[in-house]
């Protein structure tokens, strides 16, 4: 399986762009439909769902527009996602116009519509990458978690993909739907070459399901950990495993020096500050996991909407509980995990907390398992 | 002399950036940074018939040796000629 790194360029210009306040990233959410119908999308809504938020999806000018207004700050890297992007019948038409701006793109698909046309096309104008979701390892946990069996489909186009020199890395969403799958993935990953993302920690749906923070089709907080480490026995080799082990058993036991915090952190990440989601609705959020703060591109344009989209992402802060926490080198926990957790950035996700330490624990016991044999 | 690769020259906080389009993305891993001399031969490529010409272009701007630059020129063109990009 290939292992991907980010080009020291994009850390480059993104920590040039912190220090400047310059937007680099920026990703565009065209749509909140698709051609598939996950239980955990944080974001997909039905034809009816659509047409009952009395909202619409911005026109492919509206994009094009914020797109030229972002780029003329700084925008380098662009991340079309959806939804499915390739749903919209003018998504070239966007595509194409980013292009020519010299934008950088990587496109997130479930990768169900990339052959014929749509495929030809690309071939003569590819993205920087294809991030392409892999939900099973077979048709049937495929119809069973998208609603469809289009497993086959999907690798084969991958394998044409990459046959033609495409980029190409994998997402996978580890859920009770296809958590039995992960073997039959890792073989897919290494025969198709490619790189894959898992993670068996979904966000609650709050953009879809309004306030029910910390509610999931999800799986437990010990399954999701026993499944990502699971996951990480399949990718990393014996050794790297147990420098893995190690370290993160050496992260936990060092005891926090000094007094509890009061104040919990900033946000350490890149979103609000070097990089924003622009949603299919047109808000600007710094992520798309967040619901909140959002600002208005279309109202006042892109470079009055980043800047205050930038203020209010600096008065975040995270709790003083988490921020003093023992196990805090070695969980995944960020501001949008603790609002869709719990409804606030400074909520303590118990989810959360309990997944990391089932992960350290587990990971633990991997370890001493394998050293033992 | 000839630009082979499909890029797209963008100015970027004091840098300049190289962006690959079309097929170009497929061998390109990325975009390319410039300094500030390789933005100036870049700036002369598709204008210039010979080395020695954009040689002249850095005499006129910079206080170089002869040498120097056509020390720096062959070096930055090499790199391009390596990337397969003139």
């Amino acid at each position: 399986m290939r292992k991907s790194e980010e080009p020291y360029l994009s850390t480059y210009l993104h920590g040039k762009g912190r220090m400047l306040g310059m937007p680099i990233a920026g990703t565009f959410e065209l749509t909140a439909r698709c051609n598939f119908n996950c239980p955990m999308c944080y974001v997909h809504l039905t034809p009816e769902q659509l047409k009952a938020s009395g909202k619409q999806e911005l026109t492919a000018q509206q994009w094009l527009s914020i797109a030229q207004e972002a780029r003329d700050m700084g925008m380098v890297f662009v991340l079309l996602t959806g939804g499915e992007p390739l749903v919209r019948k003018d998504f070239f038409e966007i595509y194409d116009g980013m292009r020519k701006m010299g934008l950088l793109i990587s496109i997130n698909t479930n990768g169900s519509m990339l052959q014929g046309e749509i495929l030809e096309r690309f071939l003569e104008s590819p993205p920087f990458r294809f991030n392409i979701s892999l939900y099973g390892g077979n048709n049937e946990t495929y119809n069973r978690m998208c609603g469809t069996p289009a497993y086959d489909r999907v690798k084969e186009n991958i394998r044409r993909l990459r046959q033609a020199g495409v980029e190409v890395s994998l997402n996978l969403s580890i859920t009770p739907y296809n958590k039995d799958d992960l073997e039959q993935i890792y073989r897919d990953a290494v025969e198709l070459d490619v790189n894959v993302k898992a993670s068996s920690y979904m966000y609650p749906s709050v953009r879809v399901n309004g306030e029910q923070y910390g509610c999931g089709n999800r799986l437990s907080p010990e399954e999701s950990a026993a499944c990502s480490v699971e996951w990480d026995l399949l990718r990393f080799s014996p050794e790297e495993f147990a420098a893995r082990a190690t370290n993160m058993v050496q992260k936990v036991s060092v005891e926090k020096e000094g007094c509890p915090v009061e104040i919990g952190e900033g946000i350490s990440c890149r979103a609000g500050s070097t990089a924003f989601w622009m949603t299919w609705d047109g808000r600007i959020l710094p992520c798309g996991m967040m619901m909140e703060p959002e600002v208005y591109p279309l109202k006042n344009g892109f470079a009055d909407a980043w800047k205050e989209l930038r203020e209010m992402t600096a008065r975040i802060r995270l709790s003083a509980e988490c921020t003093s926490c023992s196990y805090k080198e070695v969980c995944s926990t960020c501001a949008a995990v603790c609002f869709t957790e719990t409804g606030s950035f400074e909520g303590v996700p118990e989810y959360n907390c309990r997944r990391t330490k089932a992960i350290v624990r587990i990971t633990k016991e991997k370890y001493l398992e394998r050293k033992e044999k | 002399m000839i630009i082979k690769k499909e890029l797209i020259k963008r100015e970027i906080a004091g840098d300049t950036i190289l962006v690959p389009v079309g097929k170009t993305v497929l061998d390109s891993n990325g975009l390319f940074v410039l300094n500030e001399l390789g933005a100036f031969i870049w700036e002369r490529l598709p204008g210039a018939e010979t080395e020695a010409e954009i040689c002249d272009a850095i005499l006129a701007e910079y206080e170089v040796s002869p040498e120097e630059a056509a020390a720096d020129v062959a070096d930055f063109l090499e790199k391009l000629r390596q990337l397969n990009i003139i």
